[in-house]
């Protein structure tokens, strides 16, 4: 064949690619995903340009939920942000409670009674249980496992019956104060959360035997959504959103605060960092929750639960009715608030979604100055758009919820 | 003890036996250098260490100390260490003073202990009260409780049990288990007002504070004790269990009781004033008010005239604002035509309201006399009352100048009116300092009053006018000393400040008048005051308020704590020190 037959046969046999490709010329489409709409938890609203069935590129837009609560904070004394912050994550809002208090206390240079830093410890974990619970529930749910989604809900209600017996609330428990926290635990309470934690985890168990090797579950899971461990650092992530991609970083372990050093309990890391490993790490640190909360029942020991310190915890009633000293100091917390000394100080603790961060600042009055709010779930969702880049559509979802983006928190 | 220099001494002469050594010459000559914690001081000589301290920002508690009165370092408070003190004593910081080379420390474990202990000892018998009393929220006791002591009770035993109510006289009731015994109002009885009606009686615990047996605490000043007291003991008759001071704002304000002016504070919750606090003014009335002077808020509050009426007597009828202004300018312009149009002024407006009736009166009604009404003249001393009791007679002449009128008193006014070559009265505020007479009779007599009256009742138009706590506005004591005062809140129901009505009656007459404010009315018309515009005076400058010492809550009911209508009036950027706020040259 001569060489000129060839160069000819190759035009023939190897057309242009474009020749092969569907002749549909399709424009970029514009979807809007929310806010209203069931799987943009938090009022979140997604503006998403998509090439085919890919997101070619995607916009958030938040703001629905805005609450002015750094703002709204700078008006009322120290003591009166405590409900504001029960509507930060309000899944586990003990959580943001504890976090404020030890950052105010921090600046107070106050050290809280080892009763009430269990209590805060116990709760906390038990919130963070509610807190992935609700995770794992909503990314079966939306992945079309309902079974799942009312297992784990039944499970958080447990939880929160039990806090409900402890602070009088479901969600806006308002249970830490400045200098420790608002009550004990009532009579046969450890027992009762005992039995509670023992059928949250059969729950759990359950859930986990209906996920994890689900082969629907899996396909939709692994793979999507992929943060490398230098881009979840780089991006800001921390939580266990970091620890999926591989980084073992936990306050709890890294800046002990509480009681965390006492107890044994370990950091579970991811290895892809991908929607199904933020699902695993989620699931596993259940687990080290639960092994913590009964390491508390056990080590507990009776005692104070407030600082007993007139500049910034209330007096016993019988002191503010029976003693001028008493109700002098009544009058000036309520009336003034505590005086806090004069500075700044960051505080941050490891909240479900990863460091919830206080920076305060105080003039010396009864109100905050400033308060500024590092929101766990802002880097996250910020890095949204970035995660989702090339993505399908349908894993927008997935995705989107394993980040666990709380409106109440990310929105101050 | 210093040496003195002798240029020979005889060899001879015996060596004189050794005594204390000298002390160090002084580092800066004429002053005295000490260190107060750490920090060095320069001083006059003389200077206590509270005033040094104080100078420097540092703290140092005091109840008894003040700064008008003598010193009588009895409360203990402001114990501090001091490296000269006899034995290593704690000193009072408000009656020693620094010496040179001194050194002062006032936060060191001895001294914070101290402060702690005698606090513990000033609350041993005071009551339960701060539910019930007046001073809770702006009281020393709960200051400086939680400050230095902030520990529970340590009394196991029954408190002392005084009397809790007893009428000093008309205007103070004292509380006496609340009593510190400070003595500042006895010394201030004896000090500044003269006139030493209360003193101690009784030893230790059955101390008390007391007037003399059948002679009740009646000197016209005697107000004064309640505000410096320290604690609830000493209250006001008047303003007891009335409001609480921790939802009060307060405006800078001017009493109207006499030409003195003192500066004082109006706290007002809402559209109400609760009382009046002398405001500090070193020049005017140092920190000090005559108890008829805190009762002039009460015309603030009571028997307001709030709507507009045309008709007097049976034949009146309210009427909208703008209606009645609209018939008086009629009225008024009617009777211009027959040359009888008279204007009378009350020295109890301001000056801006002044000068509004004067331009509006000179260039619309063609007036040449401005008729001096207001309060007749009352008693005086030589402290701070004055015979005359209008804050702004002053301003009136000021007023009138600037437009060429003539100043008249009112009784030439009367006799005009029955004489009949007066027709027609526009007055701007309706005291008078002798009866109506004739005037009550005019057909027409247009009265702009915030309160009721014979005048008021006698008008055929009506205006309702606002008193000084609804406007801005100025007042040239006697002196001839401007002083400004500000609205405490918005004028109520449909009363407006003089100067507006005055404007809107202008523009009625097919004037200008385009003034929508009491500054603006300064802004356009001051310039015509003759040597008033080289003072040293400008409008904005009102002295900061300060703070109050302990808080300022916030109140419910709005979204920033303030009730509705309330407005805290804060001194704008580059308010000027109230010593600028001075007389006319040559005063």
């Amino acid at each position: 064949m001569s060489t000129e037959v060839k160069e000819a046969l190759k035009q023939v046999v190897a057309p242009r690619s474009s020749e092969l490709d569907a002749p549909l010329k399709s424009k970029r489409m514009l979807v809007n995903l929310g806010p209203s709409h069931p799987a943009m938890h938090g009022t979140a609203r997604a503006v998403i340009e998509l090439e085919g069935e890919n997101i070619a590129s995607c916009k958030l837009d938040i703001g629905f939920l805005h609450r002015g609560f750094e703002k709204s904070c700078e008006s009322v004394t120290w003591t009166q942000v405590f409900p504001y912050t029960d509507r930060l994550n309000y899944v586990s809002s003990i959580m943001n409670n504890v976090g404020f208090a030890l950052a105010v206390e921090k600046l107070c240079k106050l050290e809280v009674p080892e009763r009430a830093q269990y209590l805060r410890t116990i709760t906390s974990e038990m919130h963070r249980i509610c807190d992935h619970l609700t995770l794992v529930g909503a990314l079966g749910l939306e992945l079309g496992a309902m079974t799942v989604f009312l297992y784990a809900i039944e499970g958080r209600d447990l939880l929160w019956d039990r806090l409900t017996e402890l602070c009088g609330a479901r969600l806006t428990s308002t249970y830490a104060r400045i200098g420790g926290v608002a009550r004990d635990v009532p009579e046969g309470w450890l027992e009762k959360t005992t039995l509670t934690l023992d059928r949250v985890v059969l729950l759990r168990d359950e859930i986990d035997g209906l996920l994890a090797r689900n082969r629907i579950f899996y396909d939709r899971t692994r793979g999507v959504g992929t943060v490398t461990r230098a881009d979840a650092i780089d991006l800001g992530f921390s939580g266990p959103c970091l620890r999926a991609s591989g980084e073992p970083y936990d306050l709890r372990k890294a800046a002990p605060y509480l009681i965390y050093d006492r107890l044994d309990f370990d950091i579970p890391v991811g290895s892809n960092g991908d929607t199904y490993d933020r699902y695993l790490i989620r699931v596993e640190e259940m687990k080290q929750s639960d092994k913590m909360i009964r390491q508390c029942f056990r080590d507990m020991a009776p005692g104070e639960l407030v600082v007993r310190d007139f500049r910034y915890v209330l007096p016993p009633k019988p002191e503010v009715y029976g003693t001028i000293e008493g109700v002098m100091a009544h009058f000036k917390l309520i009336m003034e608030g505590i005086q806090v000394p004069a500075g700044e100080v960051y505080g941050y603790t490891e909240a479900a979604n990863g460091e919830l961060g206080f920076y305060l600042v105080s003039d010396g009055s009864g109100r905050p100055y400033k308060i500024g709010l590092r929101a766990p779930g802002w880097p996250m969702l910020a890095a949204l758009p970035i995660i989702l880049q090339g993505a399908l559509l349908s894993d927008l979802v997935p995705v989107f919820d394993s980040i666990n983006m709380i409106g109440g928190e990310v929105e101050q | 003890m210093a040496e003195e220099k002798k240029p020979e001494a005889p060899a001879a002469a015996p060596k004189p036996p050794p005594g204390p050594p000298a002390p160090p010459p002084p580092r800066n000559p004429g002053m005295v250098t000490a260190t107060i914690d750490g920090r060095e001081v320069v001083v006059r000589p003389g200077t206590t260490v509270i005033e040094a301290a104080s100078a420097m920002g540092i703290e140092v508690p005091y109840y008894c100390w003040h700064k008008r009165l003598s010193v009588a370092a009895n409360c203990r408070m402001c114990l501090v260490e001091m490296s000269n003190a006899p034995g290593g004593k704690l000193m009072p910081g408000c009656q020693a003073a620094l010496a040179e080379g001194v050194a002062v420390k006032t936060d060191t474990p001895r001294v914070k202990d101290q402060q702690r202990a005698t606090l513990e000892f000033l609350l041993l018998h005071h009551p339960v009260d701060c539910a019930i009393c007046d001073q809770a929220g702006e009281c020393k006791l709960q200051d400086y409780y939680l400050q230095y002591d902030a520990k529970p009770s340590r009394l196991d035993i029954p408190k002392n049990v005084k009397r809790k109510r007893v009428e000093l006289g008309p205007t103070v009731t004292l509380d006496q288990e609340r009593c510190i015994l400070c003595t500042r109002c006895v010394r201030f009885m004896s000090e500044v007002a003269r006139n030493p009606q209360l003193g101690v009686a009784n030893r230790g615990t059955r101390s008390e504070i007391t007037a003399f047996p059948g002679r009740p605490l009646d000197d016209k000043y005697a107000g004064n004790v309640v505000d410096i007291c320290p604690v609830g003991a000493l209250t006001s008759t008047d303003f007891r269990f009335s409001g609480r001071v921790w939802f009060m704002s307060s405006a800078r304000s001017i009493c109207t009781g006499c030409s003195r002016g003192c500066n004082v504070s109006l706290d007002f919750l809402g559209e109400s004033a609760y009382r009046l606090r002398p405001r500090e003014n070193q020049h005017v009335n140092q920190e000090w008010m005559c108890d008829q002077g805190r009762l002039t808020y009460k015309p603030y509050n009571t028997d307001r005239v709030l709507k507009a009426r045309l008709g007097r007597g049976a034949e009146g009828q309210a009427a909208g604002r703008e209606a009645a202004v609209t018939a008086a300018a009629a009225a008024l312009a009617a009777a211009r035509g027959q040359g009888g149009v008279a204007l009378l002024v009350s020295p109890l407006a301001s000056l801006e309201d002044l000068l509004a009736a004067c331009a509006v009166a000179s260039e619309g009604l063609g007036v040449k006399e401005v008729y001096l009404g207001g309060r007749p003249d009352g008693w005086h001393d030589d402290f701070l009352k004055q015979a005359d009791e209008n804050p702004n007679r002053r301003g009136v002449e000021l007023a009138a100048q600037a437009f060429g009128l003539v100043v008249k008193p009112f009784a030439e006014l009367v006799a005009a009116a029955g004489a009949g070559a007066v027709k027609a009265v526009w007055a701007i505020g309706a005291e008078l300092p002798a009866a109506a007479g004739a005037l009550a009779s005019l057909a027409t007599l247009v009265v702009q009053a915030s309160n009721g009256g014979a005048l008021a009742a006698a008008a055929t138009v009506l205006l309702p006018a606002s008193p000084v706590a609804e406007s801005d506005g100025t007042f040239v004591n006697f002196e001839g000393r401007a002083q400004r005062f500000e609205a405490a809140w918005h004028p109520r129901g449909e009363a407006r400040p003089h100067a507006d009505l005055a404007a809107a009656l202008g523009r009625a007459l097919g004037l200008k008048a385009p003034w929508r404010s009491n500054r603006e009315v300064w802004l356009a018309l001051s310039p015509r005051l003759a040597g008033v515009t080289s003072w040293d005076f400008k409008w904005d400058s009102l002295p900061s308020a300060g703070r109050r010492r302990g808080f300022v809550p916030l109140a419910a009911g709005t979204v920033d704590g303030r009730l509705p209508g309330q407005r805290e009036r804060l001194a704008p950027e580059g308010a000027e020190p109230i010593e600028r706020g001075v007389a006319p040259s040559g005063w």
